[in-house]
């Protein structure tokens, strides 16, 4: 059961929501929307529901065109960040509404809807809570209330709106591993909209970037991790430094500093380079490659060190290296030590960078 | 004798009960217990003349029936109220607001005159009505009128807030699961706000059985057909009779007491239904 999306845009009022959107889900993934706040991703899954309505543009659920259907025929499991759950009914009722609301002919008998109920309340592990109301739950458990519930109609595709935004980083982190479990057991095509790009990268098949209602990039966790295609796709996934210079000869040259970029880099007059974190080497300041930096703090709880160091320009530079190569050099703060990247991703400089 | 005062987390209880006991009685339960050793004063016999007067017992029947009827009518139309001031926007809806709380503000015996004049057969409405035989003033009609009037506010006004507090994802989650408009509003949005219609209907009701100011004016009086109990209570204080007053209106408070237990006895039973702890 695959999704189609083509061409959607959508605005409200002046402002532009989503811009031509294309892509395309194949049968049984868990992608990611991802983005920044108001680059509209919520819009695109509302969209993908029948919640909201697209300008232009059409949405195929399995080849076919839903776009004139309207949410109820859709066939679509919805989460919502709030759960969304029926406050007056127990957790069992919660779960069987789907089935209850069937018209006649289709309506499982009432001991069917109690089997397929107690079956979806054992695959999200609380059984033991039918009877319960949702205001007597903890937010992870009102949250896998709210899958089951939309699972119990057998929807097409499984839409979940920042699932895991409301609950708090230790649950948050529990109920990801969880939905990626989940996933693997039943393999509905499923699409998570987060802002959170380890949230993302962690669960996600697939990660679609979003950026000012475009598509930024499509790829697996690692390629968009790896290989961004944009400085916004680097800057967004996680932490990054940033090089402003000149591309000559395969090197990025910063003030009067030259460092490798590889031969198959084209020239550019204006650069940045962008270097994550982790993937710097420290070296002795003697060392004749690398930029110079001051050592400003160390930070070192946990197997990894950050580091702040300051260039001689004065700008900031984020290092993290582990504790023991660390502990090994010898390095503390107020030494001077020169930054050797071993990996750079260049982009042409952006007349407005945002 | 060293007692251990004890603290607890929420600190006031004695003061604050105390006054609630104190400001219950003077204002409530001293009022009414006058009106019962009043009415014992009576003796048995002739309490069981005045309450059984076949004229009084039309003047129950007349007044809690159309009480009922008119905070029923009210808990209806107040829904409908509700939900057009809190789904929708349009122009003139602050003043619509504003404009179903003048019942409660206006001097009853003005709406009474006012609610005379434009249904009786000459008049603005009541005209319209004439052509079909529908008298709508000086018969329990007007009565059932008046009530209504009066009542419209309290199930608009407890029904608002609750209607505004439902978010719009529990009816998007219902829609998504395959419910109807119909099914979502019978089965999600109905009972999240049968506790406050249930009370809009008690206050509505409450406030009816005891109105008087405007109902005389539109009622007509005519004895065993339009005559509500507080005016045989008036006019039995009229004629010095104020035994046989409180008679009356004991069983009135007796009759009005019980609705309103059961009332809420009803709403216990939504609000635990609805999930306890909020």
């Amino acid at each position: 059961m695959g999704i189609a999306i083509r061409n959607i845009s959508k605005h409200f009022g002046a402002f532009r929501a989503l811009d031509d959107v294309s892509i395309d889900i194949p049968s049984g993934e868990l992608v990611a929307l991802l983005g920044p706040s108001g680059c509209g991703k919520t819009t695109l899954l509302r969209i993908i529901a029948g919640l909201e309505h697209a300008d232009a543009g059409s949405i195929l659920l399995d080849g076919e065109d839903a776009s004139s259907q309207h949410v109820r025929e859709r066939n679509v499991g919805f989460v919502f960040q709030h759960y969304a759950l029926f406050r007056h009914m127990t957790v069992f009722e919660n779960v069987a509404f789907g089935l209850r609301v069937k018209p006649r002919k289709e309506r499982p008998s009432s001991a069917e809807i109690r089997k397929r109920v107690y079956r979806l309340l054992e695959l999200v592990q609380l059984d033991w809570l039918a009877d319960r109301y949702p205001s007597q739950l903890s937010g992870g458990q009102r949250q896998r209330i709210a899958l089951a519930r939309a699972l119990a109609v057998e929807p097409r595709v499984l839409l979940l709106d920042e699932p895991f935004g409301a609950l708090d980083a230790k649950v948050r982190k529990e109920l990801r591993r969880w939905l990626r479990r989940l996933h693997d057991e039943i393999h509905v095509t499923s699409v998570f909209v987060t802002h959170d790009q380890e949230e993302a990268l962690e669960v996600a098949d697939r990660v679609v970037l979003l950026n000012k209602g475009q598509v930024e990039q499509i790829g697996s966790p690692d390629e968009i991790y790896d290989h961004p295609n944009s400085p916004f796709v680097a800057g967004f996934l996680g932490s990054v430094n940033l090089f402003h210079g000149r591309v000559e000869d395969g090197h990025l040259h910063v003030g009067e500093h030259a460092l490798p970029v590889g031969e198959g880099q084209g020239a550019l007059d204006e650069a940045v380079g962008y270097v994550r974190p982790h993937e710097f080497d420290l070296l002795p300041a003697t060392a004749d490659s690398g930029i110079p930096a001051k050592i400003e703090r160390v930070i070192s709880v946990g197997p990894v060190a950050q580091i702040e160091l300051t260039r001689e320009d004065g700008e900031l530079i984020e290092v993290e290296v582990y504790r023991d190569a660390l502990d090994e050099l010898g390095l503390r703060e107020g030494d001077r030590v020169s930054l050797r990247p071993r990996a750079i991703r260049v982009f042409r400089k952006e007349p407005l960078a945002a | 004798m060293a007692s251990i005062r004890r603290f607890s987390a929420l600190p006031g209880f004695r003061l604050a009960m105390g006054y609630t006991l104190v400001y219950l009685a003077l204002v409530v339960l001293i009022p009414l217990a006058s009106v019962a050793t009043n009415t014992v004063s009576l003796g048995w016999e002739s309490f069981w003349r005045v309450v059984a007067d076949p004229r009084v017992v039309a003047s129950y029947q007349l007044s809690f029936g159309a009480s009922l009827l008119a905070a029923a009518i009210n808990t209806v139309f107040g829904l409908i109220f509700a939900w057009v001031l809190v789904r929708y926007t349009f122009p003139g809806k602050r003043l619509i607001d504003a404009l179903i709380d003048l019942p409660f503000a206006l001097p009853t015996a003005v709406a009474g005159i006012a609610l005379a004049t434009i249904y009786s057969k000459n008049g603005l409405v009541g005209s319209l009505f004439q052509p079909y035989g529908i008298d709508l003033a000086y018969n329990p009609n007007g009565v059932l009128l008046a009530l209504v009037f009066i009542g419209l506010p309290f199930v608009v006004r407890t029904v608002q807030p609750v209607l505004a507090d439902l978010e719009k994802e529990v009816e998007e989650a219902a829609a998504g699961l395959g419910a109807s408009r119909w099914q979502t509003f019978v089965r999600i949005i109905l009972p999240h706000l049968t506790p406050a219609l249930l009370t809009g209907f008690a206050l509505a009701f409450a406030r009816a059985v005891g109105e008087y100011g405007s109902v005389i004016f539109i009622a007509g009086n005519v004895p065993m057909v339009s005559e509500i109990t507080p005016l045989m209570i008036i006019t039995k204080l009229e004629q010095y009779d104020y035994a046989g007053a409180t008679a009356v209106a004991s069983v009135m408070l007796i009759i009005s007491f019980v609705l309103l237990l059961i009332i809420n006895a009803l709403q216990g039973w939504a609000q635990t239904r609805h999930g306890k702890g909020g």
